[in-house]
């Protein structure tokens, strides 16, 4: 067994009212790849930020190899070799890849800056990584990807010694992250200790060591990686079993009435020929790859963007195209992908951000029934199992998978005919996972007629009454919800050849079966 | 089309071209007005474009300044008190009151820089309060008539020199922000700052420290072009420095720093400061009369819209250029 880098001994923080840590201890070995798991808002960012010194712990200590580190300093933190790379990007897009790999830590000679010094290391330090990038332009015009790396190759020039790694492969494609795997396997060989924290287990098992849970603050287990399954880490996160992929069985709400009929709809280049019809208490799941057309064609149907061919109509009247405000006063309701600048206004209260929707309902002459609203919340709250201390936070206090409750929740208040998910649960944890499924269905009890749009195989099957697969920007099958299988979506979903090619590779990440 | 694209994309030849068209222009109403006036222009330049430098660097680190145009009113009432000739002037040695003057200006940037960072009250409240108040304060300290006589070594920083000496400081000016920008660390971290200020605390990079010095480095730059100022028009009146935080800020953005913060460089802003003189210059010459001023007034309106909307396709584009390459 290698020696221990780090130990951390009874860390505990505590913000306002809630123990994000509780006395966690955690050691990482000399070249180890480390999973951290848990659930959204079990403290996971909370360890990384006391770890790089962003965040000063109440009580316990870090030490690497055996010398007490000093919490809350950025600098002392990272002199001790801990570096981490987000979640986001944070490298900085105006500043070229020799800047964004030294600033902070600039090689000067005298006063002045060494840029040719810097140039060198910077293709050294890339190349360590099988890079060969034009270190001279701005970070902005990189791929996501190849940035990401770059924050890698700036750890590495820090002599970085445990680095920490926060969802890397979120925004990745398949490819990309079988590349960020590999490099990641090969800073391990090197004796670099790396802490992985991701949803995606399949990552954890391919790539970990040893695997940490916390949850609601506290530690659950470390165990080594041959020691636990699937079942049994999602277990260990959620504290409960928990089958966030049961089949959605009966079709509870569904009814033979149709609320949007869509007919030979065409936009140049998008997609053309799109018919699908979602009936009053449906689950219609849109399935396919990135980049089929399925997001383009939920925003045509909202009236975000216009179309040139076919209709869209609406409890059997026709859509005025183009128009977002004729769609929502038509009733349909779409919650976007990227729920944090298009579905949410962090800085405003959880409160307001759930009765945004439905304030027409909660005024009378213009003005707002405060005592109506406040109950309206409360319900809501209750409903969602929103964790928050006080609905009066700003929404940006909560944790991704409460966040995306609250997005629901504002469409819960005030019933749309249809509502279109986009990606519900992306980035989200198992636990938050069910619970916004189960929210799904609850609408569509209610007799709303959704639309849902995933790259979560198990979460279309799990949720869908019917599917439609979308492949270059056409429908390219239905299949049964209740009875269809992952392979038969991926069938469809793949481009004609590819499949073949990929069913032999036997891969089928992109499409991610979390 | 191609070449419109350059253009938007490269702020500096951009500018160039329009000097180029502008100087062309002039040329064909007067032969001689090239010859006649390039060294005014430069001259003319001389106030706006050492503030600029300075101003440059707070708005790259993703702040504002707009009291220059006051402060330097102030500034230049300061050194008129202290070193004129006649009453209500002391009469003091000319280099007391530049030092003086000097470190007046440091000492409101840094001060302006505290309010910002400590305070964390926003840039351009702070700065707008200030514009009022020195406002207010250079009125009352010329009071009545202007401050004239001043000793003539003061005067020769203004006049004198067979290269104007004035030129030759805002040139040294110039080329220390260069080198500041390109070839020192602190130059990288207001870069870094400006683009992602989340990240550039991550990247233990000190957001006081920085910002400090951008506004200390502005309230230090305006106080010498202050200085420079009364020493070329041996005058100082309580309309001196008037408007001169809006031209400052004209150039600074149409010279192709985003106002956002993180992105433009040195050369667009001297180019833009040469390009606005210059189109003030020429309204002159073509004697207008009153209706130069609104005319002065509509082009500049019209170039910073110009700025701020090609900055705009350029980003879209992906490709807008860094800030540091040069």
């Amino acid at each position: 067994m290698s020696d221990a880098l780090l130990a951390i001994e009874d860390l505990s923080k505590a913000y306002g009212g809630v123990q994000a840590l509780g006395k966690v201890s955690l050691g990482i070995r000399t070249g180890e790849v480390h999973a951290l798991c848990g659930e959204n808002g079990a403290g996971k960012s909370t360890l990384i930020k006391c770890l790089t010194g962003v965040v000063k712990p109440d009580a316990g200590t870090i030490s690497v190899s055996g010398k007490l580190l000093e919490t809350g300093d950025v600098r002392l933190a990272e002199a001790a070799g801990i570096a981490v790379i987000h979640q986001e990007s944070t490298s900085f897009p105006d500043l070229d890849a020799v800047d964004n790999l030294f600033v902070g830590r600039e090689v000067k000679k005298g006063l002045l800056l060494d840029r040719a010094a810097m140039e060198k290391q910077a293709v050294v330090a890339l190349g360590r990584l099988g890079l060969q990038l034009e270190v001279g332009r701005p970070l902005r015009s990189f791929t996501v990807a190849h940035r990401q790396m770059v924050e890698m190759a700036r750890a590495l020039l820090r002599d970085c010694r445990l680095l920490i790694m926060d969802e890397p492969t979120a925004s990745l494609s398949a490819r990309e992250t079988e590349i960020l795997l590999d490099l990641v396997k090969g800073l391990r060989a090197d004796g670099v200790s790396v802490l992985y924290v991701s949803h995606r287990l399949e990552e954890v098992f391919a790539l970990a060591d040893r695997v940490t849970v916390l949850r609601d603050g506290q530690l659950v287990a470390t165990s080594a990686i041959d020691a636990i399954d699937h079942a049994g880490l999602i277990k260990q996160m959620v504290g409960r079993e928990v089958d966030a992929l049961t089949r959605h069985g009966s079709h509870e709400g569904s009814t033979q009435q149709p609320c949007l009929e869509v007919r030979g709809l065409g936009s140049s280049g998008l997609f053309e020929d799109i018919s699908l019809t979602v009936h009053r208490g449906e689950i219609l799941g849109l399935g396919g790859l990135v980049g089929a057309g399925r997001s383009e064609v939920a925003r045509a149907i909202f009236g975000v963007d216009a179309y040139q061919h076919g209709a869209v109509l609406v409890g059997g009247r026709q859509l005025e195209g183009g128009s977002v405000r004729a769609a929502m006063k038509a009733g349909i309701a779409l919650v976007p992908e990227d729920r944090q600048h298009e579905g949410l206004v962090l800085p405003m209260p959880i409160s307001e951000n759930l009765t945004m929707a439905a304030l027409p309902e909660l005024s009378r002459f213009g003005l707002i029934d405060s005592r109506e609203e406040s109950k309206l919340v409360s319900e809501l709250v209750a409903r969602l199992s929103v964790r928050t201390g006080d609905p009066d936070l700003p929404v940006e206090s909560l944790s991704g998978g409460n966040q995306q409750k609250v997005v629901l929740g504002k469409w819960l208040a005030n019933r749309p005919d249809l509502l279109i998910l986009d990606e519900p649960t992306r980035g989200v944890d198992v636990g938050a996972k069910a619970e916004i499924h189960r929210l799904i269905r609850e609408l569509a009890a209610q007799g709303t007629a959704t639309l849902v749009i995933s790259s979560d195989l198990p979460e279309l099957l799990a949720i869908s009454d019917r599917i439609l697969v979308m492949e270059g920007g056409r429908i390219r099958g239905e299949l049964d919800g209740t009875r269809a299988t992952q392979e038969e979506v991926l069938r469809l979903a793949l481009p004609a050849g590819e499949a073949s090619r990929r069913a032999a590779r036997g891969n089928t990440r992109e499409v991610s079966a979390s | 089309m191609r070449a419109l694209a350059i253009l938007i994309r490269n702020r500096e030849a951009g500018l160039l071209l329009l000097i180029g068209i502008l100087t062309l222009a002039a040329s064909l109403v007067d032969p001689s007005f090239v010859a006649a006036n390039w060294l005014d222009i430069l001259i003319n330049s001389v106030p706006a474009l050492i503030i600029a430098c300075g101003v440059m660097l707070v708005i790259v680190c993703g702040e504002i300044d707009i009291s220059v145009g006051s402060l330097l009113g102030v500034l230049a009432a300061m050194l008129g008190l202290l070193c004129s000739t006649s009453a209500p002037g002391m009469g003091l040695h000319p280099w007391l009151g530049i030092a003086v003057v000097l470190a007046a200006g440091g000492v409101v940037g840094l001060c302006t820089g505290c309010l910002v960072v400590f305070g964390r009250v926003p840039s351009i409240i702070v700065t707008l309060g200030l514009l009022i108040a020195l406002d207010g304060a250079q009125d009352w300290m010329i009071g009545g008539g202007d401050i004239k006589n001043f000793p003539s070594q003061l005067r020769w920083l203004g006049t004198g020199g067979r290269v104007p000496v004035d030129l030759c400081i805002a040139a040294g000016v110039v080329f220390a922000t260069w080198i500041v920008c390109n070839r020192m660390a602190m130059g990288r971290r207001i870069y870094a700052l400006g683009s992602n200020p989340a990240s550039a605390r991550l990247a233990g990079i000190s957001e006081a420290r920085t910002k400090l010095f951008a506004f200390t480095v502005t309230g230090l730059l305006t106080g010498l072009a202050a200085i420079l100022w009364v020493a070329k028009f041996g005058n100082v009146s309580t309309s001196t420095g008037v408007g001169l935080e809006l031209k400052v800020v004209t150039c600074v953005v149409v010279g192709g720093v985003a106002i956002t913060g993180g992105r433009g460089r040195l050369a667009g802003v001297v180019l833009a400061v040469i390009l606005i003189t210059m189109i003030r210059t020429v309204l002159n010459f073509m004697d207008l009369g009153p209706e130069a001023v609104k005319w002065q007034r509509a082009i500049e309106g019209a170039m910073i819209l110009l700025a701020v909307v090609t900055d705009h396709f350029g980003q879209r584009d992906g490709r807008a250029k860094g800030g540091l390459s040069g």
